[in-house]
């Protein structure tokens, strides 16, 4: 008696390896539509920021002529706009808390025997819950915007068009660093309060300010960063735009896209295998 | 009256003190907590030096001013998430119903749920205040009076926390209220209140009460005041009165279903 079904074994050709990403993305953004309500509360955090660094620029310009390191106080102000969008509409505990509960509590294991990998997983699902909230902020970011301060001085609207590669290049420079943040729970067990320094790096060097604000010692150092590539360089070039700044731009952010997805996969392979799990 | 009230502080001193060992069980985890959090801190410096290099003093305030502000901030901060940590998410314990474990507890419900448990980093937030304290100019007077503001702003932050997480008795998806309305004084307490104007100024000494939380207790430690001082504690007074008051009548519309839960 010959049982032909286990015998024979199917290979299953998957065609298009992105595509069950696109559907983890697709499920996490249909799933995260059902609440529309939750991103338009969390609005509120966002607009009162935007209203305390109006007050606060307001205030350090006093006349709304003064030009402060080549920014007029509508610039400087849309620059915030901007930057708090990238801060307030990505802000999500699924590359920062949920990852390092999962590595610190084993349950990453169960991820591991599934068809897909377990960091390029989470960043699909991370995107999706990320991606109706982004849109919202920045739609309501900009109307506000207009309402508070007026139009941006010379802009275009061709410039968003432009701007759209290096938003999302951003976004994925800034995912993949937490991602690799969070792989420190392999070694460290905790690795949030690495992502309380990334976050207040972030802050001070990237949201609050523009670059050319700092001391021209620091300048060169900042430019370098992730940071550059993370918030200022969407930010600026949606503010005030430039071929120059925009080649500068993608340039670094392709230069911090290798480097995070090398130590993405090193850190990952690395990590799995200083995994313990007991059973129960 | 005098003897509940001893007996209740008693008790939240030993939850509290529990609820640290609990934390300290992983030591290695516990101090990279609070030293993350002191250095996380640490970052305003870089902030407020870019924005003294600009303008020489905002709202009144110079990088002295901002540190005393920064450090109250953060110790009153540290002191509110190491007593009633839960405070800051009864908003949750409402909707998932998880009130029922202390309702048969035979101490104040209020308190035993809000002090439940601690939060690590704020040990950092408490420790940074009374270090950063010590770099502007410190006398024992100042220093007396700084402790009893961190006691009072903890207190009354942790009282606002009540009252907005008791919405959550009233309204389904109160917790973002809460959340937004919580982050609110804290964003608000960083910053001088010299750059508010008309209604915002009214706003931050009524209905978000961030003026008695922090600015009227940095006035003090600068210039000593006694009516504001007398100030700061009535207030302090009648928002706990009313954080107690919202809560337990909020608590008689509470039901919780038939979720099993169980307190370690």
């Amino acid at each position: 008696m010959r049982f032909d079904n286990c015998t024979e074994r199917k290979k299953i050709v998957v065609k298009n390896p992105a595509k069950k990403y696109y559907y983890i993305f697709r499920v996490s953004f249909m799933e995260n539509l059902q609440y529309p309500l939750n991103c338009i509360l969390g609005f509120l955090s966002y607009f009162i920021m935007i209203f305390l660094f109006f007050q606060l620029w307001n205030y350090i310009y006093g006349d709304a002529s003064k030009v402060i390191a080549g920014y007029t106080r509508t610039q400087m102000i849309w620059y915030v706009i901007f930057t708090e969008i990238m801060w307030f509409g990505t802000r999500n505990a699924t590359l920062t808390g949920g990852m390092s509960r999962d590595i610190k509590s084993g349950t990453v294991a169960y991820a591991m025997n599934k068809p897909y990998r377990y960091p390029l997983y989470i960043l699909s699902k991370y995107f999706g819950e990320i991606g109706f909230r982004f849109l919202l902020y920045f739609l309501m970011g900009s109307i506000m915007g207009v309402v508070m301060l007026g139009n941006i001085p010379a802009f275009r609207f061709t410039t968003v068009v432009w701007v759209l590669p290096v938003i999302l290049s951003g976004l994925l420079v800034n995912s993949l660093i937490r991602i690799c943040i969070s792989l420190l729970a392999f070694w460290v067990e905790d690795s949030l309060p690495f992502q309380w320094i990334y976050d207040k790096l972030l802050i001070v060097i990237g949201i609050m300010f523009p670059v050319e604000v700092f001391p021209k010692i620091l300048q060169p150092a900042i430019r370098l960063s992730p940071i550059y590539a993370v918030t200022y360089g969407p930010a600026k070039l949606l503010v005030d735009f430039s071929f120059e700044v925009y080649r500068q731009v993608l340039l670094v952010q392709l230069g911090y896209l290798f480097t995070f997805s090398v130590l993405l996969l090193l850190g990952y392979r690395k990590g799995v295998k200083k995994l313990n799990v007991n059973g129960g | 009256m005098l003897t509940e009230v001893k007996s209740e502080i008693q008790l939240l001193l030993l939850t509290v003190r529990y609820n640290i060992m609990r934390e300290m069980t992983n030591k290695a985890a516990f101090t990279t907590n609070v030293l993350f959090m002191m250095l996380n801190n640490s970052t305003f410096i870089i902030q407020w030096a870019v924005l003294f290099h600009l303008k020489k003093e905002i709202g009144g305030y110079g990088m002295k001013e901002i540190i005393l502000l920064w450090a109250l901030a953060a110790s009153s901060y540290g002191f509110a998430h190491i007593f009633f940590h839960k405070a800051f998410s009864l908003s949750d314990l409402i909707t998932e119903g998880k009130l029922d474990a202390f309702l048969v507890q035979p101490k104040s419900v209020l308190l035993s749920v809000i002090s439940s448990s601690t939060s690590p980093p704020a040990m950092g937030d408490l420790l940074y205040g009374f270090v950063l304290i010590f770099f502007t100019g410190i006398t024992p007077l100042k220093f007396m009076l700084f402790t009893l503001f961190t006691i009072t702003g903890g207190l009354l932050y942790s009282a606002f926390a009540v009252i907005t997480g008791s919405i959550s008795f009233w309204i389904t998806r109160g917790d973002l209220i809460a959340m937004n309305l919580t982050n609110t004084m804290v964003n608000f307490s960083t910053y001088p209140d010299g750059i508010f104007k008309g209604l915002i100024k009214v706003l931050v000494y009524t209905l978000i009460p961030i003026g008695f939380y922090i600015y009227l207790p940095v006035s003090i430690l600068l210039h000593l005041n006694l009516i504001y001082l007398g100030l700061v504690f009535l207030v302090t007074v009648i928002i706990i009165n009313i954080a107690f008051a919202v809560f337990y009548k909020g608590l008689k519309r509470y039901s919780s279903g038939n979720l099993m839960s169980a307190r370690v």
